[in-house]
């Protein structure tokens, strides 16, 4: 809402507050000001002048030489490209040098045009900032005033402040100026008396009744409709004050009849519409609900399909305007309409929102019906209407008004306790002060006894229908600042969930094994999932912004592989990523989904290397992450083996898919993405993959950590360095040294594998180191060797190995 | 040790007697020519040790000359091996002499090789220095919490020192917990500040976490004070617009709660998020589910003076103040559709945007950069 300063004042004279300082009481009232702004800023030193004489330049086609009268200050010579540069006798506006204009952040110096110097100019309302549109230069007739006169004297409208303030929906009132002004006399204590508005200056004898008939078949929706004539009008430019008046106020003029019915608006908070009465069908309006298959053409040109839920207004032959949002463009008032008619109405605020937003329409009007409008003005607001509207436009109006009437509202009572104020805010406010608030923001106050009162709710307040929004209001003029910081001792609660939790360890743990964060979208593309091999998508988006955001994941490497693409293309080659979060999987029946808490990562690019060259990441950079992620986390150690191939995800390379798996209980899966993956997102490198499911690993992860001894005894250490086929995997050979080792064995660690040399085709040296230990004694020499023949025995025996010396 | 390495064998100092060398035949000689060869011997023993544990350059060669004198087979050992041609009232002394020598080296060889490990840390201390400016080697790589977790985190500590607990809630929800229970009104303007998401099941993806205090005050008895952190959605896209953000919400229902109890949490909040002494302002404000309702400013932490006053700048729009949440007393319309008594009971509630606060905590200009999760710009936090 954009406020004009100017006309504040004029409904609140005794405000002596400067705009900025209105501002900041507004702002701390919940009326945010977020803008104050000045209209015709820096234009106080532009003089109107005469025009005297007039000659075409002598270089440049186009340009012209004009003399203007500055009165004492003599006459001037400038250069001027305007093409409507009045004859000798019209005044027009002159900027001397130094002349600052902020609009179009132009200072006024000395130039030379073709060889002719110009030292000052003629101004455009653009260049003046009193509007946004339009060509020329501002032009008035001969003797508007005595040249050299300064413009903002003898045209003060062309100087304002604008106060934009953002409304919050409840505040409906605020939507015009005199509420605004109310609002304004009650924070400051001022009295609020606005001028009644005078009797039309011609009354024509004919009764409005006779003209018009008005009738509402929807008495749900439109609880009033007040109608009166202006009759013989002539539609033609406002004057200077109203079109000032509109532009500062954003809006753009259109003719007086126009105008008005902006003024009006911007006046009361009313939206009204002017019809041409000659257009309209029968000179019958009739609010009704639209019928199937009828249609209107509304002012902006648009044929609209109407709904059966869209209120209308009708003639004779059918719509002519969507109540409250706006009218059609076949009564619409042109330049040759001689009779109006005025339409001033009360519509239910949720039956234009949604006629609204079905046409994809969000007016002026629409904005203020949809947030409720005082539904107890109309006859003030058109009574302005009316009077205005003859002084602008001339002519005569026709006796009366014609209304009609539908489910009538009934005044709101509420009663305000001074125990439950006090009780609410946590102060003591005085009684008396809370009723004096209320009182001066409208409402009639009845004491119930000396500890409650009732409060009246004024029409223009239909936001206020309980007890708490009363205080509200108390404490909002007060001041939330009467209001103490006091520490309440709250009780402790419980939590409820462990999401949270979950997801700062896994945070912890992964942070831990050297990736870092990303935070991704939660809906993503049905390919992309596809592509991942994701499961099907359970939540679909009925109104997504994009495709490419139209489903729930059901899979977090989407979105890491988005991450992934981005950091690609800005030259980022080494990522190490993580992102923990829930995907939305199918629920029960129809009910809500199951929202599952998952975790997963990436790597690609090169392992951190120090002064030398780095080698690119492999699988298992990704298994020592995958597993120091899950050993953080859960505190054990978990179990990985190679996908048998029918049941290898399909989005894993079937050289390295790994099952990931905890007591024996499946929590995911990890592997290289298969090229086909890689190559259908355009990643354009080799990516590693895990994915988890935090919850599940979350129930597996050991709950209880005790403390086992430190060995006293010395262990003994054997090396087995064996031959193998490369068929036989390193970790099978590792588990028949445990069988074999038996207890002995504390620690099994393949430490060394390598192919080629001087080995048979097909064969992999594996080296392994056994720690030999017992806790109770220390072991013989002889004993170890024992048992280390053994385990030498069955290596090569199960694998036909041969020993390496 | 390497044979190299061993003691050479002993050999008596210049100006010793001749043809004493163990092993060596000679004529035994008188008790007299004896004692005075001893004698003769020990001085000439006790002029040289010092020089020659001066000339050796490397311990090892100290050692071997400390060997040489003390040793086994060391000049002192030949000396006593004389004792037997010495007479006998004369032994006492001589062997008072020996000891008395050997002291003497010990200490001059301790001392020499102490001077010799002296030098050598010296020297090694004196060294050219490392280049400490070449980079350093990280086991594994540095991982980095996302800048929304961090500050998620730390708001939620915050609140749970003052007794609230974490409540989850989910993100895909019925309109009942999203809207209805929390007083916004059917065809309401309200809903234009969160354009909603719908899916084709009917269900919304939540427009802010309070379908969380919905669920909780529909199913359980105050009094309860949680906090419920998570992703929202909205249909916004653009510079300050994130179609998917966070929010943090904590409320408390209790009897006698009052509006200064949840300035009274605000201020500590801001305290502790910002700094002791961090002022807050309250506005009046409008949120379908909280009356009174206010949006919460907290002094500008950008232009602060060391007095506490304020600058001004364009991060507060010169105003001194910054907005960081919407706060108000629950609406008694939300405690009855939740099945609770209103006027028994009162509550507040309070929420926040978390890229809101990341933004103004790391001066972060565009909020897409969060999801965008640039390597570069997470390696910052």
């Amino acid at each position: 809402m954009k406020a004009s300063y100017n006309w504040l004042r004029s409904l609140v004279p005794q405000l002596n507050d400067s705009p900025e300082a209105l501002a900041a009481r507004l702002t701390a009232a919940g009326l945010e000001v977020e803008s104050v702004r000045r209209f015709g800023e820096g234009i106080e030193t532009c003089e109107l002048v005469a025009v005297k004489a007039l000659r075409p330049h002598p270089s440049k086609s186009g340009l012209r030489l004009v003399t203007v009268d500055r009165g004492v200050q003599g006459t001037i010579e400038v250069v001027c490209g305007a093409p409507n540069v009045p004859e000798p006798g019209g005044m027009v506006v002159f900027a001397p040098l130094d002349t600052h204009l902020p609009a179009v952040n132009i200072t006024i110096a000395p130039r030379a045009i073709g060889g002719v110097t110009s030292e000052g100019m003629l101004c455009s309302e653009v260049e003046l900032g009193l509007s946004d549109e339009g060509q020329g230069i501002l032009v008035f007739p001969p003797n508007f005033a005595k040249p050299g006169s300064k413009f903002v004297e003898v045209v003060p409208s062309a100087q304002d402040v604008v106060l934009e303030i953002g409304l919050t929906p409840n505040r409906a009132d605020c939507l015009g100026h005199r509420g605004l002004a109310r609002e304004i006399a009650a924070l400051y204590g001022f009295p609020f008396e606005p001028p009644p508005p005078q009797a039309p200056s011609a009354m024509s004898d004919a009764a409005a009744d006779k003209a018009v008939q008005v009738s509402i078949d929807d008495t749900e929706r439109c609880f009033e409709y007040v109608a009166a004539v202006l009759t013989d009008v002539q539609v033609a430019p406002s004057p200077l004050w109203l079109r000032y008046r509109l532009s500062a106020l954003g809006v753009r003029s259109i003719s007086n009849i126009v105008d008005l019915t902006n003024l009006v608006m911007f006046e009361f908070g009313h939206p009204m519409h002017a019809f041409d009465l000659e257009r309209v069908q029968g000179a019958t309006i009739r609010v009704r609900r639209a019928r199937a298959g009828e249609t209107l053409k509304t002012l902006d040109g648009v044929e609209r399909h109407l709904d059966e839920d869209d209120l209308v207004i009708c003639d004779a032959a059918g719509p002519v305007a969507l109540a409250g949002v706006m009218g059609g463009g076949h009564s619409e008032v042109a330049n040759t309409t001689r009779r109006i008619l005025l339409e001033v109405a009360s519509f239910d605020p949720r039956s234009v929102r949604r006629t609204g937003r079905r046409h994809g329409l969000h007016t002026e009007s629409s904005h203020r019906f949809e947030r409720g409008i005082d539904h107890g003005d109309s006859s003030v607001v058109m009574a302005t209407a009316m009077s205005m509207g003859i002084r602008l436009a001339g002519g005569a109006a026709l006796r009366g008004t014609v209304k009609a009437t539908g489910k009538p509202i009934a005044p709101v009572v509420v009663r305000l306790r001074s125990a439950r104020l006090n009780a609410m805010l946590g102060i003591v406010v005085p009684f008396a002060e809370a009723k004096g608030i209320l009182a001066r923001l409208g409402f009639q106050l009845k004491d119930v006894d000396g500890t409650t009162v009732e409060a009246v709710v004024p029409s223009h307040r239909p936001d206020i229908t309980r007890e708490v929004d009363l205080i509200e209001e108390v404490i909002r003029v007060r001041g939330l600042e009467t209001v103490p910081a006091v520490l309440p001792s709250l009780h402790a609660s419980r939590p409820v969930g462990n999401t949270e939790a979950l997801m700062a360890r896994v945070r912890s743990a992964a942070v831990g094994v050297g990736l870092s964060e990303a935070v991704t979208f939660s809906f993503v593309s049905p390919r992309d999932l596809e592509i991942v091999g994701a499961p099907p998508p359970a939540v679909l988006l009925r109104n997504p912004l994009s495709e490419n955001q139209s489903v729930m994941r059901t899979s977090l490497l989407p979105g890491l592989l988005a991450a992934l693409g981005h950091a690609r293309r800005h030259g980022e080659k080494d990522v190490r990523l993580f992102t923990v979060g829930r995907i939305f999987l199918k629920g029960q029946g129809e009910g809500l989904p199951r929202e599952q808490l998952s975790f997963a990562a990436i790597l690609a690019g090169h392992r951190g290397a120090h002064l030398s060259k780095p080698a690119p990441l492999d699988a298992w950079d990704l298994k020592g992450v995958a597993d120091g992620f899950v050993e953080r986390f859960a505190g054990l150690k978990p179990n990985s083996e190679a996908y048998p191939q029918e049941q290898r995800p399909a989005h894993l390379h079937p050289k390295a898919a790994v099952l990931l798996a905890l007591g024996g209980r499946p929590l995911g899966h990890f592997g290289l993405l298969h090229p086909d993956v890689t190559d259908a997102l355009d990643l354009g490198t080799e990516v590693l993959a895990v994915e988890l499911d935090v919850e599940a690993l979350a129930k597996e992860a050991t709950t209880s950590r005790t403390y086992k001894a430190i060995p006293r005894f010395p262990g003994s250490t054997r090396d087995l360095a064996v031959v193998v086929h490369e068929d036989i995997l390193a970790g099978h050979v590792e588990a028949a040294v445990r069988e074999a080792a038996g207890s002995l064995a504390e620690s099994i660690e393949v430490f060394d594998r390598f192919v080629g040399g001087s080995l048979p085709l097909d064969h992999a040296s594996l080296a392994l180191r056994i720690v030999y230990r017992r806790h109770d004694r220390t072991l013989t020499d002889a004993e170890v060797d024992t048992q280390h023949a053994s385990v030498v025995e069955t290596v090569t025996k199960r694998f036909s190995a041969s020993l390496r010396a | 040790m390497s044979a190299q390495e061993k003691p050479p064998a002993s050999t008596l100092p210049l100006g010793a007697t001749p043809g004493t060398s163990p092993g060596t035949p000679a004529a035994k000689p008188s008790p007299s020519e004896a004692l005075a060869g001893i004698e003769a011997s020990l001085h000439a023993l006790r002029t040289q040790y010092t020089e020659r544990f001066a000339a050796a350059s490397t311990e090892q060669q100290l050692r071997d000359e400390n060997a040489k004198i003390v040793g086994k087979k060391g000049d002192l050992t030949t000396i006593l091996k004389q004792m037997g041609a010495v007479p006998g009232d004369a032994r006492k002394s001589i062997g008072e002499q020996v000891n008395a020598l050997k002291a003497e080296v010990e200490t001059a060889f301790n001392s020499a090789l102490a001077s010799m490990a002296r030098a050598k840390r010296e020297a090694e201390l004196g060294g050219r220095p490392f280049d400490m400016t070449l980079p350093g080697r990280t086991v594994a790589p540095l991982g980095h919490r996302h800048p929304l977790s961090i500050v998620r985190e730390d708001v939620i500590s915050i609140f749970e020192s003052m007794g609230f607990a974490v409540h989850d809630g989910p993100e895909v929800e019925l309109e009942e917990n999203n809207f209805t229970k929390l007083g916004f009104p059917p065809d309401h303007p309200a809903t234009d500040m969160q354009d909603s998401f719908w899916t084709t099941g009917g269900h919304l993806l939540r427009t802010h976490t309070s379908n969380v205090q919905s669920r909780a005050l529909s199913s359980r008895k105050p009094p309860m004070a949680f906090i419920a952190p998570g992703a929202v959605y909205r249909r916004d896209d653009d510079v300050t617009h994130s179609p998917m953000f966070h929010q943090l919400e904590a409320f408390a229902v209790d009897e006698g709660l009052t509006l200064a109890h949840l300035k009274g949490v605000l201020a500590e909040f801001a305290e502790r998020l910002y700094g002791p002494g961090t002022p807050i302002r309250l506005r009046p404000s409008y949120f379908p589910f909280v009356e009174p309702g206010a949006e919460v400013d907290v002094g500008c932490v950008f232009c602060k003076r060391p007095d506490g006053t304020r600058a001004g700048c364009n991060l507060c729009k010169h105003t001194g103040w910054i907005e960081i949440l919407g706060c108000g007393m629950i609406h008694p319309v939300v405690l009855e559709a939740c099945g609770i008594d209103s006027e028994k009971y009162t509550g507040f509630a309070l929420g926040m945007g978390i890229e809101r606060i990341a933004i103004l905590r790391y001066d972060i200009p565009d909020i897409r950069l969060f999801f965008e999760n640039d390597p570069r710009f997470l390696n910052q936090f």
